[in-house]
């Protein structure tokens, strides 16, 4: 009798443990990933997952430097990840619990080693590019032919700016990735962290600003596809999105992306666990779920963002990887730059320059 | 209480002198030389399917203290808002000084209302309230201020002249009211229900006070009440009205002596009704047999009835004399026994039941002490009346 | 048990506000670190007194002083001043009409016409102002219906401009105008209008000399209503203003999201708090006149 109520205990406890151990909660960007894959990866692994959602870096940064946000999983990019992890904000991965890290691609890795050395605290999951998403019959018709879709110029120069305002043109709402774009146009180095070469970006954009119609980060996705816009400095996957919703429309309005030959820049988001997540065996879970080779590429064949999977790429619709817009080649690869995270003092200025450019304050 | 008796002298100096020098008589109404002030003819006002006032015509003299009287729904409060210029007759015209009022919007007439809730602005100081016409007029600041003293003196209200209205009592609202409806000297001023907020001691010391302040000013007055004795009191002519008709229009007293219909007997003071049918015993001399197995009444009466019509007697309680015994040579007497006796103090009524079961009422004045009183309940009585006391009405 | 409740408001006072604005007022002082949370100097009970006193010193209004040397926050405080004042005038221009006619509404249909008042607030906010995306883009209702009825060849640019976030603050704030106004104008007595016609005033001069003034408390009242929140607006302007819109919500926002610095961050919304608090202190004395002049 005794020890049946002691064993009943046992299991309660158990049970209860096991209830709160069911739960995981990934806090990823919007429109990132092929909704299927969250109800599988629950039907694999018997894990509840809690899947939220947000759109920009920055709402994410303040939830990690607060601490206590209970997410088990989060998806900074790769500026910002490095800068959370070093007020301690992450906790580091356990590889015996991620076997299909192996297939993780080394190429990128390497590049974000220098946001995460070894990638002791992060993983990639998907990366792209900053660069020009325009409407292929809407510039033609406002620059000739010979439009330079494949450069800077078409947005930064105003001689070719006072042509497409007419037909509308938008910037993305993100001086980090703006300012380094301007910066790389005119010679200097994108990632400068020197207040008096990023203070030389304002002229660029003082040419160009009376024929910007809008900052904004995801409002061009739209406005692109209804062909209200012909022109937006965009992320890459974004611009697919907007060709793709042009496509399914069948409007009339063809999309397409540029990485401008000056450079652009490359970004990473990076799969990490916070260092007071609740479940990390969990988060653990999820992540490897994503490293593997097939559900990673069925992330990518839905949202058009390039993978950090190498295994993954046989999987991969070829349509997608023949693209170099979002596989780019050699060549283009080499011209890709990153960009570190500013800190406190350069971040302040950086953000009042875009302030200034903005609003003219 | 000084004004009291000057006023309640003039009011009834129409009867009191009438036979003394009748062109020194207030009684405008009585001269065909005389041109109304206010004219209604014909006016019929209708909302929707309900028709307010139906098809009246009055007639309203300068300097006349003119009561509208009725009970509420009669109509007496859209004939006074009719002149205000509130509501537009639906059909008929109303004339004031000889020119109909139709067109003429409620700012640009020469009339000036005192409202029932007094309406005073609670934003404005005692003084500003009552300057606010004048302002309107455009009157030169001098004579406004001349003019808010001598209103203020008029009312008593000097003393009072900065207040708020919600810093002032009842009746020293209804004082502002006044003065400021007033202040305008309007040829005529409407008066809706002026006391009916104030208590009844308040309000009788009021009545004498708006009689005072009319007699000074020497402005028309036509008042809205359905308090009758405040009608009686202050108006030098009364209206009885009733379901938007005018049931009878006369000085006080004779309203009371002499109403043209029951309905008027009946709403004026108390009456006793006694229903039967007429016999013509002479000229102008009647017998009504009004309850088989008794005597017939004799009543005369001016008004003219066929032999065998349906009448009406009505009797002032005052006017029928109560005695244990059959009164000899009375023209009429009854008999009956007393149901309810009310004491009032200086009178008594004694409600009296007759064998038909007809209550009357008698009224008498209390001369000696009550416990010397010389009946009681459930007495035997005669109650008794000469042919000319009662009034003979039709129907 | 009367002074529990006389406590209660103070209590809550003290929970909701006070110490709130202690906490951002105590992070004002302190400076930008990169560390969770993400300023210094910190704190902790267990540390003890000696510690508590190097904390206090380390404490200081550099911010503020930060917040002078910067035309950026006067500026953005000053527009946003403007924004408010001009956007309460509108709202009040399209609220008193509506107030009026609900107060001389038959009495039967005001409980209607209140609930359509108050209806709006049963969707969210956010949504109703993504709503407005839809009306006043350049392909949207508002231009789609006036090309039909001829009125304009080209589409209007509205959105993205301060006339969009005027647009958005009088819709999404004008029960707030409205509810105090109509409270005012149905305790009118109507017979007041009627003595003012009769004194001598037009319908128009009645109104003004009679209705306004006697529904003045209700204008202040909606006016501060107004006033008060839409300084600080954020959601409004950030998605119906243009690049160009400056406002304190956005610059605070930015402090606080795009600098990560909390300390300056809390030192805007510090300033913002007293500059509010003179209108707020103003509404509290219109408030006490008002219940004074009832009683």
């Amino acid at each position: 009798m005794k020890y049946t109520l002691l064993n009943a205990t046992a299991a309660l406890a158990l049970t209860a443990t096991g209830a709160l151990a069911q739960e995981v909660r990934v806090y990823n960007w919007s429109d990132y990933i092929d909704e299927d894959l969250l109800t599988q990866f629950e039907e694999e692994t018997g894990y509840d997952l809690i899947y939220d959602v947000f759109d920009s870096n920055e709402l994410l940064e303040t939830k990690m430097l607060a601490g206590g946000s209970g997410y088990d999983v989060v998806v900074p990019s790769a500026t910002f990840l490095q800068r959370q992890i070093s007020v301690g904000a992450f906790q580091p991965l356990d590889y015996d619990m991620l076997p299909n890290a192996s297939n993780l691609w080394d190429d990128i890795s390497d590049r974000t080693d220098q946001y995460d050395p070894d990638s002791e605290y992060s993983v990639n999951y998907m990366w792209g590019t900053t660069g020009i998403g325009y409407n292929i019959g809407k510039v033609e018709e406002a620059l000739g032919e010979d439009a330079p879709v494949d450069s800077w110029a078409l947005v930064f120069d105003p001689a070719n700016m006072a042509k497409l305002a007419e037909c509308g043109v938008y910037f993305l709402d993100a001086p980090t990735e703006m300012i380094p774009a301007a910066l790389n146009y005119i010679g200097e180095d994108p990632d400068s962290h020197d207040p008096e070469v990023i203070a030389k970006a304002e002229s660029v954009f003082a040419g160009v600003r009376p024929y910007i119609q809008k900052f904004h980060s995801s409002e061009y996705i739209n406005a692109l596809a209804n062909g209200d816009i012909c022109v937006a400095v965009g992320w890459s996957g974004d611009v697919f999105q907007a060709q793709y919703s042009a496509d399914e429309a069948d409007n009339g309005q063809e999309i397409d992306y540029s990485i401008p030959v000056e450079g652009a820049q490359m970004w990473f988001d990076q799969m990490a666990i916070p260092e007071d997540a609740p479940n990390p065996e969990g988060a653990h879970a999820f992540i490897n779920f994503i490293l593997d080779a097939e559900n990673s590429a069925a992330a990518t064949n839905y949202v058009w963002y390039a993978s950090g999977n190498f295994a993954a790429q046989q999987y991969i619709d070829p349509e997608i990887l023949d693209y170099p817009a979002v596989y780019p080649d050699e060549e283009t690869l080499a011209n890709l730059f990153t960009t570190r995270p500013y800190d406190a003092r350069v971040q302040r200025v950086v953000t009042r320059l875009w302030t200034k450019i903005k609003s003219g304050t | 209480m000084m004004g009291a008796g000057l006023f309640l002298s003039v009011i009834f100096s129409g009867d009191v002198m009438a036979s003394v020098a009748a062109n020194q008589v207030f009684a405008p109404w009585n001269d065909p030389k005389e041109t109304p002030l206010i004219e209604f003819r014909g006016v019929t006002k209708r909302f929707g399917d309900f028709t307010a006032i139906d098809d009246l015509s009055i007639n309203i003299y300068e300097k006349e203290f003119f009561a509208l009287l009725g009970p509420s729904g009669c109509g007496k409060t859209t004939m006074m808002r009719m002149l205000a210029g509130f509501e537009t007759p639906t059909e008929g015209e109303i004339i004031l000084a000889g020119q109909d009022i139709a067109p003429v919007p409620p700012n640009k007439r020469a009339v000036n209302m005192m409202f029932q809730s007094y309406a005073l602005f609670p934003h404005l100081s005692i003084e500003d309230n009552i300057a606010f016409g004048l302002k309107r007029e455009g009157m030169p600041k001098n004579d406004i201020a001349d003019r808010v003293a001598e209103m203020l003196r008029l009312t008593r209200l000097e003393k009072f002249a900065r207040r708020k209205p919600h810093q002032i009592s009842g009746g020293q609202k209804q004082r502002v009211a006044l003065a400021r409806s007033l202040a305008k000297a309007p040829k005529l001023l409407l008066l809706d229900e002026p006391l009916g907020a104030l208590d009844k001691k308040l309000r009788q010391d009021t009545q004498f006070e708006l009689m005072d302040i009319q007699e000074k000013t020497g402005t028309t007055f036509v008042i809205v009440t359905h308090d009758q004795e405040e009608a009686m009191t202050v108006a030098s002519r009364v209206a009885v009205m009733d379901h938007g008709k005018l049931m009878q229009v006369a000085t006080p007293d004779r309203l009371y002596e002499n109403p043209e219909n029951v309905y008027v007997a009946d709403f004026i003071g108390d009456v006793n009704l006694i229903e039967g049918t007429a016999r013509k015993t002479g000229e102008g001399s009647y017998e009504i047999n009004w309850c088989e197995r008794t005597p017939p009444l004799k009543s005369t009466s001016d008004t003219v009835l066929s032999s065998g019509q349906g009448c009406t007697i009505a009797i002032r309680p005052e006017k029928v004399s109560i005695s244990s015994e059959k009164p000899e040579e009375a023209d009429n007497a009854v008999q009956g026994k007393i149901i309810d006796i009310a004491y009032l103090g200086n009178l008594s009524t004694y409600h009296v039941k007759l064998a038909n079961g007809q209550m009357v009422k008698a009224q008498t004045a209390n001369t000696r002490r009550i416990s010397r009183r010389s009946f009681t309940w459930d007495d035997d009585v005669w109650l008794s009346w000469t042919a000319t006391a009662g009034v003979l009405l039709k129907g | 048990m009367k002074r529990l409740l006389i406590a209660v408001p103070y209590f809550w006072l003290l929970a909701l506000f006070l110490v709130p604005f202690l906490i951002v007022f105590k992070i004002s002082l302190s400076d930008v670190a990169l560390a969770r949370p993400p300023y210094f100097p910190q704190w902790q009970f267990e540390e003890g007194w000696s510690a508590l006193t190097d904390y206090l010193r380390a404490l200081d209004f550099e911010n503020f002083w930060f917040l002078s040397t910067d035309d950026l926050y006067w500026k953005a405080y000053l527009s946003s001043l403007r924004i408010a004042v001009v956007a309460t005038f509108f709202t009040l221009l399209v609220g008193f009409p509506i107030a009026y006619g609900m107060a001389r509404a038959p009495l039967e249909w005001r409980p209607t016409l209140m609930m359509l008042v108050i209806l709006p607030f049963w969707t969210s906010f956010l949504i109703r102002v993504y709503a407005w995306i839809g009306i006043l883009s350049g392909e949207g209702y508002l231009n789609q219906f006036l090309m039909w009825l001829g009125v304009i060849q080209d589409p209007l640019i509205i959105l993205n401009t301060n006339v969009a976030v005027y647009i958005g603050i009088v819709y999404t704030y004008l029960p707030f105008m409205i509810l105090p106004i109509y409270s005012a104008l149905e305790k009118l007595d109507e017979s007041l209008l009627e003595a003012a016609e009769d004194l001598g005033c037009s319908r128009f001069t009645a109104f003004w000399l009679v209705t306004f003034p006697l529904s003045k408390q209700g204008i202040i009242a909606g006016c501060f209503l107004v006033f008060i929140p839409t300084i600080g607006e954020f959601v409004i302007p950030s998605l119906l203003g243009g690049s160009s819109t400056l406002m304190i919500g956005k610059v605070l926002w930015e402090e606080f999201f795009n600098n990560r610095d909390w300390p300056v961050a809390s030192a805007v919304a510090v300033v913002l708090l007293l500059i509010l608090i003179i209108p707020i202190i103003l509404f509290q004395r219109n408030e006490q006149k008002n219940r004074e002049a009832e009683g």
